[in-house]
């Protein structure tokens, strides 16, 4: 596909004084680049069911200085107890309502690359990440030190709203020291009538590193999502993901985890809740590099109407990862009998001494399990709902710290409750 | 307590049961025997509501009230109560939510105040003794991976919380050892009073080591062919089923 009507805006984006000219050969290669491969189409294995056109053909635009709020946005319906929130506005850092916690050191991107020696962090290249790193105009970079124990989590908080065709692509680098923990909390709002973002999270545990990662995607339902999410982790490093997508039109993620130490663990969990003509797609790779190293995909889906998901789950096992666990778990359910859903669960193997185990069920509600509650004198509504809760709730489960999922619990069955009434 | 009269049922166009007459009074104790694939799961699960099985003939009257025009839900709150032969599991609902909400539920439907959670809690810590749970069962979600025993009883737990009038108990004995069949036996005698009738299916004598039936019913073919009392299901158990077969016929 054509990108070209991403070229006018790159020239605008290298024009911009306030971006850094440090950056512009990283950008340039990257665009390059981007113009050779093109964006995804249909024919590509990773995106058989899921149509970009929308970006592809798009015309979205950088953001302006006036797409930024002219006073302090309100953000009190998005409190959460306890945390400490970092807000973009727009792909606008709004450093006035913004806090963090002790322990955490946040870098813009300029001053990370020079702790890094001006090194660039540059994910594989697939177009979406070129695509970040032509145009990176926002986010954040947490770094926790060695030996630093953060105990309030860090949230950083997306707001996308208006009217104009937008596009942010922020970039996030969370780098924990060795035998340090955070907890991370990305959440994306808004009432954005057509805007398009496309996220860039590098995340680097070092040995013996702790990571909780809570992502929540429930910005309007007219928004184009994309986040690319790369994970690292060294010895004995352990990764918690959490994710929770009831937002966007179209929404992507591309996850990709490299167990390169041993004895690392990552855990992804994911819940999606999709209405609609919303499109919701998962798409996995979890490597085993190393011997020794475990990992879970726990990945369930709820669909109402018309909407549609992909669940594209992939764990690589490489030749000397010997001793390793990996599960992976797809479930979904479809409370319409219109939606559609495409689940594809992938083992890889090139090892011999693993246990590895994959399964996926897609269906609507258990019948008998549904006559059993009934035949106790719940009622069918009510039934239904505390059915389809529990199908929830055991992924809701996995989310870390209790006030975080309380507060994730009760907006969730808000939203849950008054799509099934 | 409750009247069936004539009921014909079948499943997928099969007919099962072929003019079942049997009526339950007030605090009486009844038991159906009969061998595999004779209808007695039909009929508990048609009594209850299960919408596969049609019936094609013939009434049930349940305090008065025609049961089979009554919701399954509806059922349970006017006080029937069906102990499942195989209870479903229920991934991710847990055991003491989904009580709470069935007993409330219940109680809503007699115009009673829902219970809180911490009445509820002492409520269902004292009913749990009573069948011999641990307390994390009722934390677990329902029915996810108890063993065959504890599904029954919890299923029993989950009658004494609910206090139905008619409780039809389906197989609850099967596949029990000695010590959950003692419990389960146990539980259902501390429950019976002169307001609370109760239908025990069963294929084998043994739980009646440890109860009083007031009548013992055979179920054949899809009718109820003989009626009697605790000594009948000793016959039974020692003579088999075949005599009665052999009965039937000299009778035509």
């Amino acid at each position: 596909m054509s990108i070209s009507n991403y070229k006018v805006e790159f020239e605008k984006m290298l024009n911009r004084d306030y971006f850094s000219k440090s950056l512009r050969p990283y950008r340039k290669e990257a665009f390059t680049q981007l113009e050779k491969t093109g964006f995804p189409t249909r024919k590509w294995e990773d995106w058989r069911f899921t149509n970009v056109s929308k970006i592809s053909d798009g015309e979205f635009m950088i953001s302006e200085i006036s797409d930024a709020p002219q006073t302090t946005p309100n953000i009190d319906s998005y409190q959460m107890e306890g945390v400490d929130t970092v807000v973009i506005y727009n792909g606008h850092y709004q450093k006035d309502i913004s806090s963090i916690p002790n322990g955490v050191n946040l870098l813009s991107g300029l001053e990370y690359m020079e702790r890094k020696n001006g090194n660039f962090d540059r994910a594989n290249n697939s177009p979406f990440d070129l695509l970040n790193t032509a145009f990176t105009d926002s986010g954040m970079c947490i770094v926790l030190e060695k030996n630093t124990l953060v105990k309030s989590p860090i949230r950083i908080l997306f707001i996308s709203n208006g009217d104009r065709s937008i596009m942010v692509n922020p970039r996030v680098n969370v780098d924990i020291g060795e035998s340090s923990s955070l907890t991370f909390i990305e959440q994306h709002v808004g009432d954005a009538t057509s805007f398009f973002q496309n996220e860039s999270v590098f995340i680097t545990l070092e040995n013996n590193a702790q990571l909780n990662h809570v992502r929540i995607q429930s910005n309007s339902e007219f928004t184009q999502n994309i986040a690319n999410l790369n994970v690292n982790q060294e010895y004995d490093s352990h990764y918690d993901f959490f994710q929770l997508v009831d937002g966007s039109k179209l929404g992507r993620s591309n996850i990709c985890v490299q167990l390169d130490g041993e004895n690392a663990q990552c855990n992804i969990n994911s819940l999606t809740l999709s209405k609609n003509n919303q499109h919701i797609d998962n798409n996995i790779i979890v490597n085993h590099n190393s011997p020794q190293t475990h990992s879970t995909q726990f990945v369930k889906s709820i669909l109402f109407d018309t909407s549609t998901g992909v669940f594209n789950g992939r764990t690589v096992v490489h030749e000397n990862a010997q001793k390793i666990t990996a599960h992976q778990t797809n479930k979904n359910l479809l409370l319409s009998k219109k939606a559609n859903m495409n689940s594809n669960p992938q083992l890889e193997i090139y090892a011999d001494d693993v246990k590895c185990s994959h399964g996926s069920t897609t269906g609507q509600v258990d019948e008998d399990a549904l006559f059993y509650l009934r035949s106790r004198g719940i009622n069918k509504q009510d039934a239904m709902e505390l059915m389809v809760t529990g199908f929830a709730n055991e992924v809701l489960d996995k989310i870390p710290q209790p006030e975080i999922k309380k507060a994730i619990y009760t907006e969730f069955t808000v939203k849950l409750n008054k799509l099934m009434s | 307590m409750i009247k069936i009269d004539n009921l014909n049922v079948s499943v997928e166009n099969k007919e099962i049961l072929k003019g079942i007459n049997l009526e339950v009074k007030s605090g009486e104790l009844h038991v159906i025997m009969g061998r595999n694939g004779t209808g007695k799961s039909t009929l508990a699960n048609v009594l209850v509501g299960k919408d596969k099985y049609k019936v094609t003939n013939g009434t049930v009257s349940f305090n008065g009230e025609n049961l089979l025009d009554m919701s399954p839900e509806d059922r349970a709150c006017a006080g029937l109560f069906l102990s499942f032969q195989y209870p479903v599991a229920i991934p991710g609902v847990n055991n003491m939510y989904f009580l709470k909400a069935a007993v409330n539920a219940v109680r809503k439907s007699q115009g009673e105040e829902e219970i809180d959670a911490v009445d509820f809690l002492s409520m269902i810590r004292e009913k749990l003794k009573m069948v011999a749970l641990d307390e994390s069962f009722i934390h677990r979600p329902v029915n996810e991976g108890f063993s065959g025993g504890e599904k029954k009883r919890n299923e029993i737990l989950q009658m004494i919380a609910l206090e139905p009038k008619l409780s039809i108990l389906d197989e609850t004995d099967s596949g029990l050892d000695i010590d959950a069949l003692k419990i389960v036996a146990q539980g259902v005698n501390d429950f019976r009073s002169p307001e609370r009738s109760f239908i025990l299916i069963t294929h084998y004598q043994r739980i009646l080591n440890y109860m009083q039936p007031d009548f013992v019913h055979v179920l054949m073919n899809g009718k109820l062919v003989k009626s009697g009392t605790k000594e009948l299901a000793k016959e039974l158990e020692e003579k088999g089923y075949s005599w009665i077969e052999e009965e039937m016929t000299e009778v035509t």
